[in-house]
């Protein structure tokens, strides 16, 4: 069930109720609640920005007020509310090969140390799941995916580095992503890809957008 | 990514101050992507300056911050100022530039920023260009995104060196253009008073005590203040809601409460999606005073309701309107004047 809540006088926020974030049916009933919603087409509602658990649907508050936007919305909530609809297998996969650890995953050996695993461990469980791409944030591009196998689960970096290179491959508990580049950033760095995941000059701009599925695929170090 | 510019250079960067980047009105249809908003941080100056530049009012423009930008005009140019008096003067003429108007200048003369004169709100000014400043169009917009280093001048802010075009190809037509009616006196108020921000509910059920608190508060702007967002110093507020929760989308205006209770107001550049309580939000009218706000200005915050909001719209909206109209009156009749005397 979906439920909107105003946000402000020119946003409402379609929230899924009692959602798992990590739930991969959760992600896909979001993506399909922000595809359904760009679908309508209606000018006066702006482009949806999927969450966690939730879509933002912005609106020209001289045109609407958030009641109003929420009638909009209608048709699109009626069709996309059933989260717990299996996958749909339209989502594109993104295989990312990775290099997992030495200066290209400088924290692999934390996480190794926090989980009790071997270094090796914590690759293969790592490149053992198909994430989902819930949503973006934080820079052009950042992709946050779910869901890291519990047992390697592992809280950020208590200081953030100032700069991390592009393509670093990150774990922040549950979440794991791939840095844009030019960002500071907090996560364990456990490895990185040579895939681009943004590039303003392509089209489109982000590798990972929300719904896609991505699996990173260890390659040796060194190549 | 630079394209060679079309138009001729009028505008050479000097010393690029404390922050001076090029700004639109922003990617309003990629927050999905991770794409901050972005555009003018007070789009009132952004507008008037445009305006009276004869442009469209999100036509792309410079945005400078506080202090410490330097222009050199390179050929006869007309530019249009707007946001905050941030004292700019022509040097060496000594002629100030007050935003809501146009100035005609000379090969040779600069344009500096020295700061807004004493006791005068505001942060953010802008200068504008006829057509436009010639920068490429990224992702829809000529905007400066800080954030993923595209827009503007190859993603970054302005520094010395860089030239500046207007999209208007040859020397400029228009006539020198003044906005009446106070348009520009919010940013650039001379008062001791806190200035006033509007509030709404925001989407958590549990931000009530910390919406109340927020409101019966007396605030001042942090000294953490830049394009994505304010910190505030005042009290400390109660949880607005569970500290880990999902993240959701934010807009422009919203009103966060991270951990130590001290909430940040996020502005133009803020990231699309953000995972603190949120404790209100700042209504769109009131986005060009967040957008002037300084470090150590004093706040207050109002509750208000969607209605009172969309009216206040609507009033700045109207003016607006009636600024362009007043604006295209003033043309045809400087076009009318300067006919009869040739």
């Amino acid at each position: 069930m979906t439920r909107v809540v105003p946000f402000g006088d020119a946003a409402v926020l379609v929230v899924l109720e009692a959602a798992d974030e990590h739930d991969p049916a959760v992600i896909r009933g979001v993506h399909r609640l922000a595809a359904a919603i760009r679908g309508l087409g209606d000018p006066d509602l702006g482009s949806p920005v999927p969450g966690a658990t939730s879509v933002l649907v912005g609106f020209d508050p001289l045109a609407l007020d958030p009641a109003e936007a929420e009638a909009r919305l209608g048709p699109a909530l009626v069709g996309a509310s059933d989260e717990r609809a299996g996958d749909d297998g339209l989502s594109p996969l993104v295989e990312l090969p990775t290099r997992y650890g030495g200066t290209d995953g400088p924290d692999l050996a934390t996480v190794a140390a926090t989980a009790g695993l071997s270094e090796r461990a914590v690759v293969d469980l790592h490149a053992s799941v198909e994430y989902v791409v819930g949503f973006l944030g934080f820079a052009p591009g950042f992709a946050y995916l779910s869901a890291v196998p519990p047992a390697i689960a592992t809280p950020r970096r208590a200081t953030p580095r100032e700069r991390i290179p592009a393509g670093s491959v990150g774990i922040a508990d549950r979440r794991t992503a791939v840095y844009p580049g030019g960002t500071p950033g907090g996560w364990q760095l456990i490895g990185r890809t040579d895939t681009t995941v943004w590039d303003a000059r392509r089209d489109p701009p982000a590798l990972l957008t929300p719904g896609t599925r991505v699996r990173f695929v260890p390659v040796p170090v060194g190549r | 990514m630079t394209q060679p510019m079309t138009g001729r250079a009028v505008l050479e960067v000097l010393d690029g101050g404390i922050l001076t980047t090029v700004q639109d009105g922003g990617r309003p249809d990629l927050g999905h992507l991770g794409v901050p908003l972005g555009g003018a941080c007070d789009p009132w100056g952004l507008a008037v300056a445009n305006l009276v530049a004869g442009n469209p009012p999100t036509a792309p423009a410079l945005e400078t911050t506080v202090a410490g930008l330097v222009l050199r005009v390179l050929s006869t140019a007309l530019v249009g100022i707007g946001g905050a008096d941030l004292g700019a003067v022509v040097r060496p003429v000594g002629q100030r530039l007050m935003p809501g108007a146009t100035y005609r200048l000379s090969a040779g003369d600069e344009i500096a920023f020295p700061g807004p004169p004493d006791g005068r709100r505001g942060v953010r000014a802008y200068v504008a260009l006829p057509g436009g400043l010639d920068v490429p169009i990224v992702l829809g917009s000529a905007s400066t995104c800080l954030a993923g280093g595209f827009g503007g001048l190859d993603g970054r802010p302005l520094r010395r060196g860089d030239q500046l075009a207007a999209r208007a190809a040859g020397p400029p037509a228009g006539p020198e253009l003044r906005i009446g009616g106070g348009a520009t006196d919010r940013a650039s108020a001379q008062t001791d008073a806190p200035t006033s921000v509007h509030v709404l509910r925001g989407p958590d059920d549990e931000a009530g005590a910390a919406l109340v608190a927020l409101a019966g508060g007396a605030w001042r702007v942090g000294v953490e203040a830049d394009r994505m967002g304010i910190r505030l110093d005042g009290p400390t507020l109660p949880p607005a809601g569970p500290s880990a929760r999902p993240s959701h989308g934010v807009t422009w205006g919203t009103i966060q409460l991270p951990p130590d209770g001290r909430p940040i107001v996020l502005l133009a550049d803020a990231q699309p999606t953000g995972g603190y309580p949120v404790v209100g939000v700042a209504i769109s009218a009131d986005r060009p005073i967040l957008g002037q706000l300084r470090p150590g200005d004093p706040v207050r915050f109002v509750e208000t309701t969607v209605e009172a909001a969309r009216a206040a719209l609507r009033a700045s909206d109207d003016r607006l309107r009636a600024a362009v109209d007043e604006l295209a009156d003033a043309a045809r009749w400087e076009e009318l004047w300067h006919g009869a005397g040739g």
